[in-house]
């Protein structure tokens, strides 16, 4: 076994702050995340010699987190899927949707642009509840290449898919989590085209959480 | 303009791999170029940078004690 047990639990306990990240980013809960750990955990001492040599070993325990995430997905599957746990790569689909094209005014000075305002205004929350929201398929490669810092290489490694398609899902990834932001920001009034208080919510609600931005620490 | 110079459609299409510092060598740096001289580009891409930049602050390496503990009894089962 090219592995040791020693070199396998201190790789596990060294790595294991970021598997649980992970795990409760595709999860969204916390006791289903320390399940899904441990069932990774479990699982990779079972498939320790299918582990070539130390330097592959991120790389293959969160492929075996991946799996071992959609295998509950699918056991549980009496729970209704609002989306499909597979990507489906639509073809000719270039469609791609950016803030930027949405906000950005080429006539402004450089210092004042409405997308780097909004980028400041953004919240640590608002990222997390966007990314929340984001497909399975399209949250894991987020998750990996913005979060985790993945290559690309080392992403279709862990998903078992080509690198071509790792590049064409981080594309469709990144325009979907865009457009969710777009869409809470106008719930919240932050991006309203409109002038101020026509914008809202589709029931006219007012924008919550106004008073609490200003006190809240931002993203930097 | 020389063979190597690249227009605006051709550094959006770059994009994604530019932010993810995937690009190689000689591509990165026409691209890069690009960029230096390309106010609407520098724009779009700064903001697509800066996006990324923050979704890497969302990153945890905080283990509750509880998951801890469990792990570490997991392990001296084996
Ligand atoms: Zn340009």
């Amino acid at each position: 076994m090219p592995v040791s047990r020693e070199t396998f639990e201190s790789q596990v306990l060294e790595l294991l702050g970021r598997l649980q990240g992970v795990a409760r980013r595709l999860t969204r809960n916390d006791t289903d995340a320390e399940d899904l750990v441990a069932e990774t955990v479990a699982r990779a001492w079972r498939a320790l010699d299918t582990l070539e040599h130390e330097a592959a070993f991120r790389g293959w325990i969160f492929r075996i987190l991946n799996n071992a995430f959609l295998d509950e997905c699918r056991r549980r599957g009496a729970r209704p899927l609002l989306e499909p746990l597979d990507c489906e790569e639509p073809e000719g689909d270039d469609e791609q949707f950016s803030i930027f094209e949405q906000m950005h005014q080429p006539f402004l000075l450089w210092f004042s642009t409405p997308e780097q305002q909004f980028l400041d205004k953004l919240l640590r929350e608002d990222l997390e509840r966007a990314l929340a929201t984001l497909p399975e398929c399209y949250r894991i490669v987020v998750i990996l290449s913005d979060l985790e810092e993945f290559s690309y290489a080392e992403i279709a490694e862990t998903l078992a898919v080509p690198v071509g398609t790792v590049r064409s899902r981080l594309a469709r990834a990144r325009s979907a989590l865009q457009k969710i932001l777009w869409q809470q920001a106008r719930e919240i009034g932050l991006a309203a085209k409109a002038p101020a208080g026509q914008d809202w919510g589709d029931d006219g609600s007012a924008p919550r959480r106004t008073t609490e931005r200003s006190k809240k620490g931002k993203v930097t | 303009m020389t063979k190597h110079e690249i227009d605006c459609e051709q550094a959006l299409d770059q994009l994604v791999e530019f932010i993810d510092h995937e690009l190689p060598g000689g591509k990165h740096d026409a691209l890069q170029r690009h960029l230096h001289t390309c106010k609407s580009c520098f724009s779009r891409f700064e903001f697509e940078r800066r996006l990324k930049e923050k979704l890497g602050t969302l990153r945890e390496a905080e283990v509750p004690s509880g998951t801890s503990e469990r792990i570490k009894k997991l392990l001296k089962s084996f």
